[in-house]
């Protein structure tokens, strides 16, 4: 574990700028994503999580997927320089390795790269990912729920934990370990430095509520399938999206054409199950027309549908769906209204 | 490596208007780089994304047999809107297709048993490929049972082959309308009815429904009445779906993507998703 000095953060960070495109945490409240920067000044440090999840980075809102002219078509899938990732935050890391799974791999095509997500494997295979250790929860974070913890190690190439004075950073991945390899000058962590982490590590945990398990819920859900619980949930819920786009795990997005047919842009944008046209066939036949079953199905989704493939839920407790929901809809309430429901199964 | 969002180039050969109204048109299109015709390798049950660049996706299943080399076949409702700019596609006009997508009917499953087939309405793209497959591999199979539906005769699509079909010696089809019109020599009723009342045998044999929603939601009950088991009774679901690659969503149905897991399951499966059907 090596330690960087926040004296010598701004060398750090201006070394790390000239050999990869870096990006940080930038700007405050709901401006706040992960951006790249060339300097420390740029970057916001004392951020607890980001408005907007690294997805944003991987997963764009808008892409162009190619540009066409007459027959000619020309995409460009990788970023000139690979990049690296300061302070994402557990959760967020390791929903970067739950979007993989989906993105980057095909559980039901492992072997054939035409399942396998251009775009996203160009970012992500090469990307650096440090992952910083969160020294203070918020209240809407609940990542104890999905097997997480604001000192995670599960997921990101490098681990960072934020002391008084310093940054002590250890590899997790392959990746990482070759990054450190790479830096010359930085002291060893002591003693003292783990201990001060141990310390950190338990505060930040204490500020967590207790945890529901997100495997009973799993359990529970197949039998909550005709529950009134639902009609409640959908009643107040508006069908806005916001829960999704924000989501560091929702990936479903839809393709379009912009432009004529001689020249124009073929682009990928976000969508989300919420919304009603989402499965609206041409025939005007719609799988999912009520807001129950749209509504159903995101939380079916996040917490079975996942596990039955992947035996995680693809959620990973950021709270972000928490903090910017219109009608304050709080999945960790609708959880335990659903764990408590008592309907037949 | 190639971008597998990039269509594979292709050429309109032949248009064939199969209806009065001019909704239903069949394409055959070929492939402009040999190398990519090689490398196409499907079975029936399959779709494919077809794009025209500027206007969008859609996805269609394959109606042609990888009996049959050298072009793919799509029959295509004019309802939205790049399926309306498909209509108004001329012979040797570019188009292209992102494919083989999905999975397929278990042909290999059906060896030696006797074959089954229920379609109804223009859903008969894919069991008009699985039927030239089965026949161009006749030896393979035991009988081969067609029962085929529309809500009149002019909504039938590949009349000719149809005519051609109720000829043959070594299988049976099956052709019923909604409603009885002069001159009409076949079956009259829906097709979950005539299903009933032809009652194809269960034994040895697998059967295949595919059709609109409503029409497999009432055959499925008549076939489970005939015995079939559910791993036997095989259907092909429709979505919408735009990446096709298991990606972007849409087509989620429990842990199930129509587009990669799908688009053909067996009520066994079926049975285990809530509300797939």
């Amino acid at each position: 574990m090596i330690k960087i000095e926040k004296s010598n953060f701004g060398t750090f960070i201006q070394n790390l700028s000239a050999d990869y495109s870096l990006f940080a945490p930038v700007g405050e409240g709901q401006q706040s994503a992960f951006r790249e920067v060339k300097n420390a000044e740029q970057i916001n440090t004392h951020i607890q999580i980001t408005q907007n999840s690294p997805k944003t980075v991987f997963l764009p809102q808008t892409e162009v997927l190619f540009e066409f002219s007459g027959d000619d078509i020309q995409s460009e899938e990788k970023p000139a320089k690979p990049m690296f990732f300061w302070g994402v935050r557990s959760c967020d890391a390791k929903s970067l390795n739950l979007l993989d799974k989906v993105m980057g791999q095909s559980k039901q095509r492992p072997d054939d790269p035409a399942f396998q997500d251009p775009y996203w494997k160009a970012r992500f295979d090469d990307a650096i990912i440090l992952t910083l250790a969160c020294n203070e929860p918020a209240s809407t974070c609940f990542c104890n729920w999905t097997g997480g913890s604001p000192f995670s190690k599960d997921a990101g190439d490098l681990w960072a934990v934020e002391t008084e004075t310093a940054y002590l950073v250890e590899p997790l991945s392959e990746k990482g370990e070759a990054f450190v390899k790479g830096l010359s000058g930085y002291d060893t962590a002591s003693e003292k430095d783990k201990q001060s982490i141990a310390k950190l590590k338990k505060q930040a945990e204490s500020y967590l509520q207790p945890a529901v398990d997100a495997e009973t819920l799993k359990e529970k859900l197949p039998q909550t399938w005709e529950d009134p619980l639902w009609d409640e949930v959908s009643a107040k819920c508006v069908n806005c999206s916001a829960c999704a786009f924000i989501c560091p795990t929702c990936y479903c997005f839809d393709i379009q054409d912009e432009g004529k047919k001689d020249k124009g842009k073929r682009i990928r944008t976000w969508d989300c199950c919420m919304f009603p046209i989402f499965t609206k066939e041409a025939s005007g036949h719609n799988p999912r027309s009520l807001a129950r079953e749209r509504v159903r199905q995101r939380v079916m989704h996040k917490f079975r549908y996942f596990w039955e493939i992947y035996g995680e839920s693809l959620c990973t407790g950021c709270g972000r769906c928490v903090r910017v929901c219109p009608v304050n809809l709080d999945i960790r309430e609708v959880a335990k209204q659903l764990l408590e429901a008592d309907s037949a199964a | 490596m190639k971008n597998t969002y990039i269509p594979i180039p292709m050429k309109v050969d032949k248009i064939v208007t199969e209806d009065p109204e001019k909704t239903l048109r069949t394409y055959d299109l070929n492939f402009v780089n040999k190398s990519d015709l090689e490398k196409f390798q499907y079975l029936p049950g399959q779709f494919c994304e077809m794009s025209l660049l500027g206007m969008g996706e859609s996805p269609f299943g394959i109606a042609s047999s990888p009996t049959e080399e050298g072009f793919l076949r799509f029959t295509i409702n004019r309802t939205g809107l790049v399926t309306n700019e498909i209509h108004n596609l001329r012979e040797g006009d570019a188009v292209g297709i992102r494919g083989p997508l999905g999975n397929w009917y278990p042909v290999e499953d059906f060896k030696g048993e006797n074959v089954v087939i229920v379609g109804g309405g223009f859903a008969f793209t894919t069991l008009r490929s699985l039927l030239v497959y089965l026949l161009a591999h006749r030896d393979d199979y035991g009988e081969i049972t067609m029962i085929y539906g529309a809500r009149n005769p002019d909504l039938f699509i590949y009349k000719n082959e149809l005519e051609a079909w109720l000829k043959r010696t070594d299988m049976k089809l099956h052709l019923t309308i909604d409603n009885a019109v002069d001159g009409w020599q076949h079956h009259v009723g829906f097709v979950p009815a005539v299903t009933e009342e032809l009652a194809p045998s269960a034994e040895k044999a697998w059967v295949v429904v595919c059709g609109p929603p409503i029409m497999i939601k009432y055959t499925l009950p008549v076939i489970e009445k005939l015995k079939f088991p559910d791993e036997r009774i095989i259907t092909s679901l429709e979505r919408r779906m735009k990446c096709g690659i298991g990606k972007c969503g849409r087509c989620n149905i429990g842990s199930q993507y129509v587009c990669i897991d799908g688009p053909v399951f067996s009520l066994a499966q079926l049975k285990t998703i809530p509300d797939a059907l």
